[in-house]
């Protein structure tokens, strides 16, 4: 009678394990490789923050919101959920390429999203390349990275060129609308592959309105203090000032611009520490009045982006007790362009998906523009971002003049008179 | 004029700043030939312990910092007792790699525990105060945290110059069979000096709150800095290690502002390259 009943038992068992694993989704493992260590930790904790709430929102049904994928459980119909390897490259470029290596080799990813430090991403999307496997780039800005005429690699974000173009015809329009005298400019950018193109870049967009460039301020990143870095460009006195800068850094650039009691008319900052929240908490006040080019904002998605919200609030919020951010937004947004690419392509096959990825257009309600589309060299040429500028806590859209929400505070208010 | 001033007082500021955080790996390095690793991370810990007391407490690290001194002074002690002395005696190595692994365990504690954002303290008694000599603006937290080094600098030179306790100590670095034989007590030494050691670093830690933001990699570049610092002055010697915190800080000044930003670390490490070739113990070494 026992013997009767585990077998009966063990039947039972068998038969839901094996009816289980006949209906179990399929997993696409994709590679996310962020600095989780190092001096850009912060914000490579956000962007895998980001990553894992796209994972979530696909492989979980969200009727609710109004996106692509949010209907259904997982991938076409439900046969294959999304799983997300982590991984770290400590901003390190040797450690990028040797953990793309691993990830493709030994996780068997399917593709990677990564890298956010451009240096990072440069080396681990050529290991791609060579493997003949998809990279999505959500938030490297260094132009560079589309001009190598690879195949398999993809970028959401505006490069430091479409910026650069972009702080410059906001300076031009100062001038001209706003009698602003504008007419030098400095430069401080960590001397890395991000910050050497961005500084580049703007060189490049600056002369095309005779901007005057009267200092060229490299400096290493996670340096003990920018003191002489600062006091150069206090003694060149440029009216504008283009940054690129991540956390730590500019945060102690900030603090340092007010130790010596030195402000431009205009600071202007390429993505990084300007637009992290939890660098700008700590900041407080003091961040007050620097501008920046920003693709999301709460106060923009309120406006323009809806249902980004509805996603932030479900999915990133609880992991990371912050909203999205500009960087770590883009990086969710290719998972989703990805999802959308295997969807079309009818599954997980890289060739297929790659032809799809080259050719469709997808819609993305985490995009300011509302859609993604990749050109021949990968750069989404529908990118786009606004300048805005940070009050109180607060990015307030001051250019183009379509999204403006508000006056710009110009020139920036002196450290005295906060 | 102004800016040959700023550059200078800057030099001298960070310089001093160097040279606290330099004397206790110093001392350590000196008396018992061991190279803590963990240095920075005794840094980045103690900015963490102010930190904490100041946004929970509200306490300012113009007066937390004597916690973080006793807090290092404890973590000291209990890093020789627990780890160093387990290592001496054994493989080369041993206590270099042992104290390798401390800091990553620091570190990445830190990391776990309070994440790898950074944190600054605001609204500090000394929060963004300066005053101007000369057209120069002198950063009040920068000047106290010099003061300070200058002071604790005096002090220890004091403790190992002229008092009993600090013989002893010299006895043992000099030769410790010998002070052995002489009755002293070497074991409480070695203790005694990872302590004053991790103190040091706890003093400055504390201090560089009120200007520094808190972050699990913040002790990086200042413990390179630190090493350089000491081998320039002499492995313990305390005069050298102000003389070369003062020349490291100058150098990084001038160069940053003179030469370029950018190679402002690369003037700093090729002065150390030239000065251990032409003197291998430092410019103050025993």
């Amino acid at each position: 009678m026992k013997k009767r009943a585990v077998t009966v038992a063990m039947s039972v068992f068998c038969a839901a394990f094996l009816a289980t694993s006949a209906f179990a989704a399929e997993e696409i493992k994709i590679g996310a490789l962020f600095p989780l260590t190092g001096p850009a930790a912060v914000s490579g904790q956000n962007c895998i923050n980001s990553v894992l709430a796209a994972a979530d929102f696909i492989n979980e049904a969200n009727p609710e919101i109004n996106a692509p994928l949010a209907a259904g459980e997982g991938l076409l119909g439900g046969k294959y959920v999304i799983k997300i390897v982590q991984a770290d490259h400590q901003g390190k470029p040797d450690v990028a390429k040797s953990e793309a290596e691993r990830l493709y080799n030994q996780e068997k990813v399917f593709a990677i999203i990564g890298c956010y430090n451009s240096a990072a991403t440069k080396p681990a999307s050529a290991v791609a390349e060579r493997a003949k496997k998809i990279f999505l780039c959500g938030c490297s800005s260094s132009a560079e990275l589309t001009e190598r005429g690879y195949k398999y690699f993809f970028r959401h974000a505006p490069t430091d060129a479409i910026e650069s173009v972009e702080f410059v015809d906001y300076i031009d329009y100062l001038n001209k609308e706003k009698n602003a005298g504008i007419k030098t400019m400095g430069l401080i950018y960590e001397n890395t592959e991000f910050g050497k193109h961005a500084a580049a870049e703007a060189k490049k967009a600056a002369a095309k309105i005779n901007l005057e460039v009267v200092a060229d301020v490299p400096f290493n990143n996670g340096a003990t203090n920018l003191n002489s870095e600062v006091q150069k460009l206090k003694a060149a006195n440029p009216d504008a000032v283009f940054g690129a800068a991540l956390g730590g850094d500019y945060s102690l650039w900030v603090r340092t611009m007010k130790q010596l009691n030195w402000l431009p008319k205009i600071a202007l900052n390429y993505c990084t520490g300007y637009q992290n929240p939890a660098v700008q908490k700590e900041l407080a006040d003091d961040g007050n009045f620097f501008m920046g080019g920003m693709g999301y904002s709460p106060e923009l998605a309120a406006k323009f982006m809806p249902e980004a919200i509805k996603i932030q609030d479900k999915y990133y919020t609880p992991r990371s007790n912050q909203p999205f951010d500009s960087d770590s937004i883009q990086e969710a947004v290719m998972l989703m362009v990805l999802a959308q690419a295997i969807e079309k392509a009818g599954g997980p096959d890289t060739e297929k998906v790659l032809q799809v990825l080259k050719t469709e257009e997808f819609p993305s309600v985490m995009s300011l523009s509302g859609s993604v589309k990749f050109g021949e060299d990968g750069q989404n040429i529908k990118a786009l971002s606004v300048i805005t500028q940070l009050e109180s806590q607060k990015y307030n859209t001051v250019f183009p003049l379509k999204y403006k929400d508000a006056e710009p505070t110009f020139p920036m208010t002196p450290w005295d008179k906060r | 004029m102004s800016s040959f001033l700023q550059v200078l007082i800057d030099g001298i500021l960070s310089g001093l700043l160097y040279a606290l955080v330099a004397a206790g790996l110093s001392m350590i390095w000196g008396v018992m030939d061991v190279i803590n690793f963990a240095h920075g991370e005794f840094l980045m810990v103690a900015m963490y312990v102010c930190y904490w007391l100041g946004f929970i407490l509200g306490l300012d690290p113009l007066f937390t910092w004597i916690a973080s001194g006793i807090f290092l002074f404890v973590m000291g002690a209990l890093t020789y007792k627990f780890v160093i002395k387990h290592s001496l005696g054994k493989a080369a190595m041993a206590p270099l790699l042992a104290t390798f692994g401390l800091s990553m365990l620091l570190k990445n504690f830190c990391m776990n525990r309070f994440s790898p954002n950074f944190r600054l303290l605001s609204g500090t008694m000394l929060d963004g105060k300066t005053f101007e000599i000369g057209g120069a603006i002198v950063s009040v937290p920068q000047l106290v945290t010099g003061i300070f080094a200058l002071v604790i600098l005096a002090a220890l030179y004091w403790l190992i110059k002229k008092t009993r306790l600090g013989w002893a100590i010299q006895a043992t670095a000099m030769d410790k069979e010998a002070a052995e034989l002489m009755g002293i007590d070497t074991e409480k030494i070695y203790l005694l000096v990872f302590g004053i050691g991790g103190a040091c670093v706890g003093v400055a830690g504390g201090l560089m709150t009120t200007y520094l933001a808190v972050h699990p990699e913040v002790g990086a570049l200042f413990s390179l800095i630190a090493f350089v610092v000491v081998a320039l002055g002499g492995f313990g010697s305390i005069p050298g290690a102000l003389a070369a915190a003062l020349l490291i800080g100058l150098v990084e000044s001038f160069s940053g502002f003179y030469i370029a930003a950018v190679v402002k670390y690369v003037a700093v490490f090729a002065i150390y390259l030239i000065v251990i070739l032409v003197r291998p113990k430092g410019l103050f070494g025993w």
